[in-house]
């Protein structure tokens, strides 16, 4: 075995090449990943096979141009391993899966370091990453086993392989021979019954292993696409081409498609977007402000206020899709948990099955950039805490193989994201006794169902006695839960002993919007989320009862809420001290609530939030900014920390 | 781009500077550092926060912070006159390698004036009295003087 060489990177010189390269090689590193798990399961899907063929090959290529020697070895290595199972020299097995997935993740440790090294996040210097063991085995894996198990497993494997995902499986299997089928992976794997009629049969189905092979990715791989067809077509010999066996192999290739197939898109910065999403924002403010205007007299100039209203039409729908260019589908974040239910499951010997549903799911990007880890969290949790042991599941009758399902849907103005589970469930009493052994709640305490649940979420109780690789990374249920509500969302908790959990998280459609009550005090305007607002009142002075001549008291028919003077709070001269003048809103958050005093409610409307940067990132009271249709900016209330007894 | 403190460049080298005046006092700041100088706009004013943090205002949909710098040097408060202005400067932010824009109030906006290396003399020491380490020096010209700040460490906390 050769000692490990390092990797010197030349900042001065291949910066800006390696900044191109270093997202394109984590796409194609991604794809890797995802594609030698439709392999696991459809180990004849030549175009998958293609697809991390290539991506192999492009490492290769990049990594030769930028003399990063030690990570071009072991792309080649690996590329040569996956040309022997191309031309059908080598079989696809658990072995050769988990070095592909080894291969890809030490070229990712490589280039995360490389991504750091550029962007001045880590010093410069030579990187090492052992890759001598695994080019080993890589090296053994294709002396092993060569000549003898050629043809075989084309044909043998097929039928061998029942399709995990049953509930899409008749409607695809139908049209599957259609070499068009290329759009249908589009569409989520939830809605099949929809897909299918769209399509008109082909009368001319070529053999089921040509539109295997055609279907590219890019564009550029399409031309390719021609000279690329050869290679897969011995196995269609090999392979029995009767009408349902020829069915079952296309559904795998339109998976591996539905795995591979991407729209075409073009990738700007965020900050460009995000400047865009600013300047809309303020085009539908100043449109408002003109149409508005009293000099402009539109109502009594027709033509004028025609085209004020299309105007009004086009902004709208401009900042409509302005909008919509944040939000992304979740496809890629509920793939990755593919990955780690693998991982945690072989570590366990457990066998998990996990259904992705609705991945199709259009959420604000920052969303799921934040809900990756809380997720990932959740998932470890459900395989390792979650799920029997297989050999504990037949003895209770349920088949050994775990079930989780991960789904992701819109449900009124929200998007939830479920993970549920088969397990044994959450045990009420053993939660209860391990809270009162941490200190957590009083041997005494009376909790609903609900509340024992949510104890999982207290600081401290996850048992740090338990410790292991999988689940022990420092995040606990806590910091899911912080992250979730950092979010404006909410998690709850299903579950029946002997029958599973479903973990329901609740998020805003976007980061971007909240609806607003807008209150005034004096010249101010303060913006309250709505979704903290219980209601809004007038009063009448004998609702109003002091304690202690200071703390002041509302009787809200028969529930006392403490009064908090937002002028007295912010320093602002108010139109009026008397409570009987004003209007009072009362805001709840979690049990507390307060009741807030104002002048006048000036009315509802949808916000979009800007940061106040990092000036003002401490101040507990305010969560952002908004413009208002004046032009001017409101402040954005921290309801969380308003209605904390310290606010006031 | 670091505004050079002059005692670091060659005598000769010219650096452009803004200057402007609070109280009678004039100031200047590095050109470079200057993003655009607006009419007053109305000022939210943020609860809670220093009283030299004047509040916020929409920059065209962006909210950008605006200190007095009057407040901020313990001068005598002066009216919002017709000249008065925002200097929207871009300095750097708490995390390394980061900018952030911040708007500060002047009485008056004078010019933007070429000052060489050579006019420019360290900050005098004042004792305890006035901490000098936000100035970059104290420039010449003809016969006043311009004081030269660092933006950057003046805004910093």
């Amino acid at each position: 075995m050769s000692p490990e060489k390092p990797i010197n990177i030349n900042i001065e010189s291949d910066a800006p090449l390696l900044q191109e390269f270093i997202p394109e090689v984590m796409e194609h590193l991604e794809n890797i990943e995802r594609g030698s798990l439709v392999l696991e399961s459809a180990p004849d899907d030549a175009s998958t096979l293609n697809m991390i063929f290539r991506a192999f090959h492009t490492v290769k290529g990049g990594a030769g141009f930028l003399n990063l020697v030690a990570i071009g070895e072991l792309a080649h290595q690996l590329e040569s391993m996956l040309d022997m199972i191309r031309q059908h020299k080598l079989r696809i097995d658990t072995n050769i899966i988990d070095l592909i997935l080894k291969g890809a993740d030490t070229l990712k440790n490589f280039f995360t370091e490389i991504d750091a090294q550029v962007k001045g996040l880590q010093p410069v210097g030579p990187i090492t990453f052992p890759t001598e063991p695994l080019k080993e085995r890589v090296r053994e894996a294709i002396s092993g086993q060569s000549a003898p198990a050629a043809p075989a497993p084309a044909a043998a494997t097929p039928p061998a392989q029942p399709e995990p995902s049953a509930p899409q499986e008749p409607a695809k299997a139908k049209k599957a021979k259609k070499p068009k089928a290329t759009k249908a992976p589009e569409e989520t794997n939830t809605t099949p019954a929809t897909v299918a009629p769209a399509e008109p049969a082909a009368p001319t189905a070529p053999p089921p292993s040509e539109p295997a092979a055609a279907p590219a990715p890019t564009s550029s791989d399409a031309a390719q696409a021609e000279p690329a067809a050869p290679a897969p077509a011995p196995a269609a010999p090999a392979a029995p081409t009767d009408a349902g066996e020829g069915g079952q192999r296309m559904d795998k290739a339109q998976m591996a498609r539905a795995a591979a197939a991407e729209q075409s898109f073009v990738k700007v910065g965020t900050q460009k977007l995000d400047m865009l999403v600013d300047l809309v924002g303020e085009l539908v403010i100043t449109q408002s402000l003109i149409a508005q205007s009293p000099h402009l007299d539109a109502d009594a100039k027709q033509a004028l206020a025609r085209s004020f209203s299309h105007l009004h039409r086009v902004t709208k729908e401009l900042q409509r899709s302005t909008m919509s260019m944040r939000m992304v589908p979740i496809r890629a974040t509920f793939q990755k948990m593919n990955r780690i239910v693998r991982d945690v499951a072989a570590k366990q010997n457990k066998r998990v099955q996990l259904v992705l549903e609705g991945e199709g799911t259009e959420l604000d990007r920052n969303i799921i950039e934040e809900i990756g880890d809380p997720l990932v969290h959740m998932i470890r949790n459900a395989v390792d805490h979650g799920l029997e042991s297989p050999e504990e599941r037949e003895a209770i009758g349920k088949p050994a193989e775990g079930r989780i399902v991960l789904r992701a849907f819109h449900q009124g103005g929200s998007i939830i994201i479920q993970i549920q589970d088969d397990g044994k469930g959450l045990n009420q009493e053993r939660l209860f006794a391990k809270a009162v052994e941490k200190g957590l709640i009083s041997s005494q305490a009376h909790l609903t169902e609900k509340e024992i649940f949510d104890l999982i979420f207290l600081p401290g109780f996850s048992t740090a006695s338990t410790v292991t690789d999988i689940s022990g990374r420092g995040v606990g249920m806590d910091v899911v839960r912080q992250n979730i509500e950092k979010l404006r969302g909410k998690i709850e908790i299903e579950s029946q002993v002997g029958k599973g959990s479903t973990f329901t998280i609740f998020m805003p459609l976007t980061l971007a919007i909240i609806d607003g009550l807008i209150v005034s005090v004096g010249p101010e305007r303060y913006i309250l989320p709505t979704l903290s607002v219980r209601e809004s009142l007038r009063a009448t002075s004998d609702m109003l009862s002091t304690v202690y001549g200071r703390g002041e008291l509302l009787n809200v028919r028969g529930h006392f809420i403490p009064l908090l003077r937002l002028h007295d709070l912010f320093d602002v001269e108010p139109e009026f001290r008397r409570i009987e003048d004003g209007v009072l809103v009362v805001v709840e958050f979690g049990r507390m609530t307060r009741c807030i005093l104002a002048d006048r409610l000036l009315g509802k409307q949808e916000i979009v939030i800007k940061s106040l940067g990092e000036t003002f990132q401490d101040n507990r009271l305010v969560a952002g900014g908004a413009i208002l249709g004046n032009g001017r900016v409101g402040l954005i209330l921290n309801v969380a920390n308003l209605v904390q007894p310290t606010a006031c | 781009m670091n505004a050079t403190p002059a005692s670091s460049s060659s005598p000769s080298v010219q650096q452009k500077y803004l200057t402007f005046t609070l109280s009678a006092e004039s100031y200047g700041i590095p050109v470079l550092k200057v993003r655009e100088i607006i009419q007053l706009l109305e000022i939210t004013p943020v609860p809670q926060s220093p009283s030299y943090m004047r509040g916020i205002i929409n920059l065209r949909g962006k909210v950008l912070p605006v200190v007095d710098l009057h407040r901020k040097f313990g001068l005598h408060p002066s009216e919002f006159t017709e000249q008065t202005c925002i200097v929207i400067v871009q300095i750097e932010g708490s995390a390394p390698g980061t900018l952030k824009q911040m708007g500060i109030l002047v009485d008056n906006i004078e010019e933007v004036l070429g000052i060489q290396a050579s006019q420019v003399e360290e900050p005098p020491d004042f004792g305890h009295a006035i901490s000098s380490e936000n100035l970059l020096g104290v420039a010449k010209v003809q016969d006043s003087i311009k004081i030269l700040l660092d933006i950057d460490k003046v805004l910093a906390g």
